[in-house]
Formats: structure tokens, C-alpha cells, sequence
């Protein structure tokens, strides 16, 4: 509804009052609901008339199914858009590939914080819209000003319990000790937790971590390339790793350990001692084919606890939104990321860290693992 | 005369369409790829000058190198003992030797490489036999290496060197060998000194092929290399991708494009496009 046509609402409210066919009380109530009515009917026929789809991108596999369940069919039903899933992996540079096109195809992506502060910065993302968005709905310190956090997970150990027998690794520094924990290692091959993990074994604390002392982690790294069977690239090949006996101990995704603790009936188990919380986030591309206001639509829709559970029971994922925690039946609490008695076990990756220097860490990483 | 023009010029128009779309497909998007590798971050050589001191793409290339060289030396073995039995065998060795050479085209390279995995890893299926029968005490580190990554290129190109290889050895006339051997020679002798010389072009084809295909290997090397065999298809993506630098990855590409392009070149003048189908 335009402006002109509340307007001639009104005036025939007001012509209607005064022939006496509607009462005053009655032409202010109604005069009200015009007027109250017109923002929404407004948005419905700018952003909403070109905005029939949504493409969200992610990382594939489950996530496609799962992310459909929670979050698209939810948002189709309310709104009448259609979320289509993609799962090609939205790296910095795919992203950016996209922007640089002049013509995406993406409008949302599940992004790494740290990728979309270098995004934001080079003008490839829409600034998250905190009008639409709720902060409060928002662990604090995980909404960026390019992305918006819509799940947790965290890089954390994993072990072979039959060969450790009662002793269980405490953190880092038992990772890194092959006299006490005798077995071979693996890796994340994209560094990420990999520098984190070293310094700590170092003897660095958790709280003095960033910004990292890289050539002391690679140091401790090279030294300990030996007693690495592989760097895993994918969580596929993460879990495979240990439950093929490849490795007797892992850092892997929090939201795999589960899951090979459930594939191996219980042998292999993991800790939350110094596991690595990373946050996973919603970002909008710039110039997106369904409209800004849309997506952040989609995103604020993304904040409701309900959903965040599904995302929990379907993929692991930590719940953005802390109100989703109580929601969490007690015997699943263990495996909540983001769990309070889970996360003052753990570190936040420092994503400001990262959008600053991941680039270069990992040049230097990847040669020296594959020297 | 007449027809012979004709017949070149439906040939021509038979071709465009192939010609266009390779064209467009590749040829077109290739020349933003080499625009990149002079304009980011910023404008110049500087990403010419970079792989020139980078020394970890200069290990990548030397890795990748020396893992081709290797692949292409095994491959062109192994296909050559393959083809001769396809070629010149009993019916019965040519159906097994067919079966060899096409059921792993229709497999797919992530399957194979896992399958490879399955067979190689520390509890696999050869350790654990080879611990059965007592001849190692602890697993042999065969996979998640260099060792792993040759051994699932080497499955994967083995099909390829075989045509080149058949198609020379069709064409080799059975006279000659019959002369060689009723002047004397030796079954041995006649195989080293007039078969093998006569299939050369057969061999620098096959060799050339399983060569060149190595250089671009991505998901073989990143599975059974176990991140410490990076490649230079793996390196590219890590600099467009993860990193992303997309200068320098441009600029290894058009240096890889360019490198295939002169060995390509190099090819025909030995071997003509016809013999190694």
C-alpha cells in the first residue's frame, strides 16, 4: 500500500465517519490500523515482491538436510520465500569470487567470523542489520559487524580410550607428550587450532594465547611432525583417522567427536579441556539477488531457540542463541560446545587475530608440514 | 578433388562447435585467470618475482615434479606389460587384460582413493596380513605419504598409458617380427631390439599423457597424502581458497598451463594426435 492509497483509505474513512455511517471511536481504530498496517504492507511490496528465494550456502553433507529443517522450511512457511541450500563451501575466496562475478548468486553464506571481517573490510557484505538481528539473542562478543554468530563449535581432543586405558588426556601439553601418551597424532591441514594447541603444550597460558607466537608454535610443530600420522582436510577423513586406528589421538571437530564416539561404541572418546571454541556465523553478500532485508530476516529467524535445538540434535552444533541451552536435555549436556560447564573448560579462537594474519600462518604452516 | 574439399570443409563445421565451446569454456575465463596474476594484490610481476623466491611453492613444484616422474616411469611399465597382453595374447588373456584396464575407468577417484586407504593403512589389509604371516613386527607406513600418493596415481593413470601403447602395437607389422626371428634372433632379443624400438612413438605418447595428467592431480594426493604430500593443484586451491591469494595462485596456474602447453608442443613433434588413441 502506497501513500497515496492510505491516504485515500483514511479520507474515505473520514467521509464515512462524517456521513454518521461509522462511529468516531470506530474511524480512529480503523484510521489506526491503516496506518499501523502500512510499514509491513510497504516492505511486502519492495524487498519481499523480488525476494521469492533465498540461496543459502554451507558446507555441505548433513548441514544441506539439516539446515533445510530448521531453518528454511521454517522461514518458507512465515515469510513465502524459499530457501534453496547449497553446500560448495563458502571459503574466503569462493565468497569473493562471488562478489567480484558483479552478479552473485549467493545471498547467504555460513561463514567464518575471521572471513568476513577481510570480507566486510573489501565492501563484499551487507553490514548485519542489528534492527533486524537481535544482539541480545547473542552470546556476548560473537556478533561481528559482517557476520552474525548462528552456531558454535570447537576443536577439541579426541582419544583412543582402549589404549590409554584410565588415563585420559588432560589438554594440549599430554597431546603433544608421546612418552605418556605413546601413538601417532593427527592434525588439522588448514592450521586453524593446530598453533593454538602447540602453544599451549608449550606452557603458554590460555589467557596470554593472542596475539599467537607463531614462530614458537611452528617451531614445536616441526619438531613434532613424526609422531603425525596425517593432517586431516575434511571431518570425514578426521573421523576415519581414529576409527581405523590411523591415529590414537586427534584434535577434530567438536561436532565429529560425538559422533566417532558413537561409530566406535564408546572407544574413542574426547575432552573439553582446552578444546577451542570456534563460532560459526551467517554473513550477506553484497548486492544479493533476494534482497538485504530478506536475509536478515532469515538470519533473526536463525535466533530462535527451537531451531538452534534442532541444529544441536542434528548436527552438534552449539546453540548462538544461550537461550537454546536450557532447552537441552541433561544427558545430551555433555555434548554441548558451548555448555557452561563445557565452555569454562575452553579458549575462543580470537577471530580479529585471524582476519589479520591467517592468510601468512598458513603459508608458513603448510610448509612445514609437507617439507 | 571436390569431394575431398568438402569433406574438410564438414569436418571444419562438425569441429566449430567444439572449437567454440572450448573457447568459451576455457580459453576465455583462462585469460582473466593470467589478467589476476598481474594486477593482484597489486598491479606488476610481483607474482612472477614471488614464485621465484617462495620456496614453498618451488618445493611444491619440485615435489610435484618428482611424484610425476615417478608416476609417469611405473605407469608406462606396468601399461606396457598390460597391452602386450591385450594386444598380442590368447582370447582369453585379452578379456582379462580389457577387464583390468576398464574396470577402473568407471570407478570413481574418490572411491579409489579410499579404497586404497582401506588397503594400505596401518590396520589394513596389507599390514594385518603381513603381521599375520610374522614378516613385520609393526605396521609399514605405506599411505598418508608419498609412497601412498604414487601408488593411487599410478592405479588411476595405468588406463591412460594403455592406448597410446595398443594403438602403436596394432600398428606394428607382425612381418617383421617373423623376419627377425627367422634370421636367429632370439624371443628375448626380438622383443628388446625390434619390438620395443617400433612402439617408441606408443611410448613417448603414453609417457607424455600419464605426465602431464600427474601435474594436476588434486584429490588423490590430498587423500592418500595425508596433507604432507601438497601438490601444486592442491597449492593453487589452498592460495584461491583458503588463503585466498589470488595473484599468486593465478600465477602458478598460467606457469603449470604454461609448462604442459611446451611439453604438449614437444609431443607432437614426435608423436601424431592420431596414434595415441
Amino acid at each position: 500500500m502506497t501513500n497515496d492509497t492510505r491516504k485515500q483509505a483514511i479520507d474515505s474513512l473520514s467521509a464515512k465517519a462524517g456521513r454518521g455511517e461509522i462511529s468516531r471511536r470506530q474511524f480512529t481504530q480503523l484510521a489506526a490500523l491503516v496506518l499501523a498496517g502500512t510499514p509491513m504492507l510497504l516492505r511486502s511490496t519492495g524487498a519481499f515482491a523480488q525476494a521469492k528465494e533465498l540461496v543459502l550456502v554451507n558446507w555441505g553433507g548433513d548441514a544441506i538436510t539439516a539446515y533445510d529443517a530448521a531453518y528454511g522450511q521454517a522461514f518458507t512457511k512465515d515469510t513465502g520465500i524459499t530457501v534453496k541450500m547449497d553446500g560448495s563451501g563458502p571459503t574466503e575466496g569462493a565468497i569473493s569470487a562471488q562478489f567480484k562475478s558483479g552478479a552473485p548468486t549467493w545471498d547467504l553464506v555460513d561463514v567464518d567470523p575471521f572471513s568476513a571481517i577481510t570480507l566486510g573490510a573489501q565492501g563484499a557484505l551487507e553490514p548485519i542489520d542489528y534492527n533486524i538481528v537481535d544482539k541480545k539473542k547473542m552470546r556476548p562478543g560473537f556478533g561481528w559487524d559482517y557476520a552474525a554468530s548462528t552456531y558454535f563449535f570447537s576443536y577439541i581432543i579426541a582419544y583412543d580410550s582402549e589404549k590409554y586405558g584410565k588415563d585420559a588426556p588432560t589438554g594440549m601439553a599430554d597431546f603433544f607428550d608421546v612418552k605418556k601418551f605413546p601413538g601417532k597424532r593427527s592434525l588439522y591441514k588448514w592450521g586453524v587450532s593446530s598453533w593454538e594447541a602447540a602453544l599451549l603444550a608449550d606452557g603458554i597460558a590460555p589467557a596470554s594465547l593472542y596475539p599467537l607466537d607463531l614462530k614458537r608454535a611452528h617451531d614445536k610443530i616441526a619438531a613434532f611432525k613424526e609422531n603425525v600420522v596425517a593432517y586431516w582436510g575434511g571431518g570425514a577423513e578426521s573421523q576415519s583417522v581414529l576409527l581405523n586406528g590411523e591415529a590414537s589421538m586427534a584434535i577434530v571437530w567438536s561436532t565429529r567427536a560425538s559422533l566417532i564416539e558413537q561409530d566406535s561404541g564408546g572407544k574413542i572418546k574426547f575432552i573439553w579441556d582446552q578444546g577451542l571454541i570456534s563460532p560459526g556465523a551467517l554473513a550477506v553478500l553484497k548486492g544479493n539477488p533476494g534482497g538485504k532485508d530478506a536475509a536478515m530476516k532469515f538470519i533473526a529467524s536463525a535466533q530462535d531457540p527451537q531451531k538452534q535445538l534442532i541444529m544441536f540434535d542434528k548436527l552438534g552444533q552449539g546453540p548462538a542463541n544461550p537461550a537454546t541451552d536450557a532447552l537441552i536435555p541433561a544427558d545430551k549436556k555433555r555434548i554441548n560446545p558451548v555448555d557452561p560447564d563445557n565452555m569454562k573448560k575452553q579458549i575462543a579462537l580470537d577471530m580479529d587475530w585471524y582476519a589479520k594474519n591467517y592468510g601468512a600462518a598458513l603459508d608458513e604452516y603448510t610448509k612445514i608440514i609437507s617439507a | 578433388m571436390r569431394s575431398y574439399l568438402s569433406d574438410r570443409m564438414g569436418a571444419a563445421l562438425l569441429m566449430a562447435p567444439l572449437l567454440l565451446f572450448l573457447v568459451l569454456a576455457y580459453a576465455w575465463p583462462f585469460l582473466g585467470v593470467v589478467k589476476w596474476s598481474f594486477t593482484l594484490p597489486t598491479p606488476g610481476l610481483g607474482q612472477y618475482e614471488a614464485l621465484l623466491t617462495d620456496d614453498l611453492v618451488q618445493s611444491v613444484f619440485i615435489r610435484t615434479l618428482r611424484i610425476a616422474a615417478i608416476v609417469t616411469i611405473v605407469s608406462v611399465c606396468a601399461a606396457y606389460a598390460i597391452t602386450v597382453v591385450w594386444v598380442r595374447g590368447t582370447p582369453a588373456q585379452r578379456l582379462i587384460a580389457e577387464f583390468c584396464i576398464l574396470v577402473p575407468f568407471w570407478i570413481s577417484v574418490l572411491t579409489r582413493a579410499f579404497g586404497w586407504v582401506a588397503l594400505l593403512s596401518n590396520r589394513g589389509l596389507i599390514n594385518t596380513w603381513l603381521q599375520a604371516i610374522g614378516f613385520i613386527s609393526e605396521p609399514l607406513a605405506l599411505v598418508r605419504n608419498e609412497f601412498g600418493v604414487i601408488v593411487g596415481m599410478t592405479h588411476f593413470l595405468i588406463p591412460f598409458a594403455v592406448f597410446p601403447l595398443a594403438s602403436a602395437m596394432r600398428s606394428l607389422d607382425d612381418r617383421v617380427l617373423l623376419a627377425a626371428r627367422g634370421l636367429g634372433s632370439s624371443r628375448m632379443r626380438t622383443f628388446w631390439t625390434v619390438f620395443v624400438p617400433m612402439t617408441r612413438s606408443g611410448i613417448i605418447g603414453s609417457a607424455m599423457i600419464v605426465f602431464v595428467f600427474s601435474l594436476g592431480f588434486f584429490v588423490t594426493p590430498a587423500i592418500l597424502g595425508g596433507g604432507r604430500s601438497v601438490m601444486i593443484a592442491e597449492l593453487i586451491y589452498l592460495r584461491i581458497f583458503q588463503s585466498p591469494d589470488w595473484g599468486l595462485g593465478a600465477a602458478i596456474s598460467v606457469v603449470l598451463v604454461l609448462f604442459v602447453g611446451v611439453l604438449m608442443a614437444v609431443l607432437f613433434r614426435y608423436v601424431k594426435p592420431r596414434q595415441l588413441i
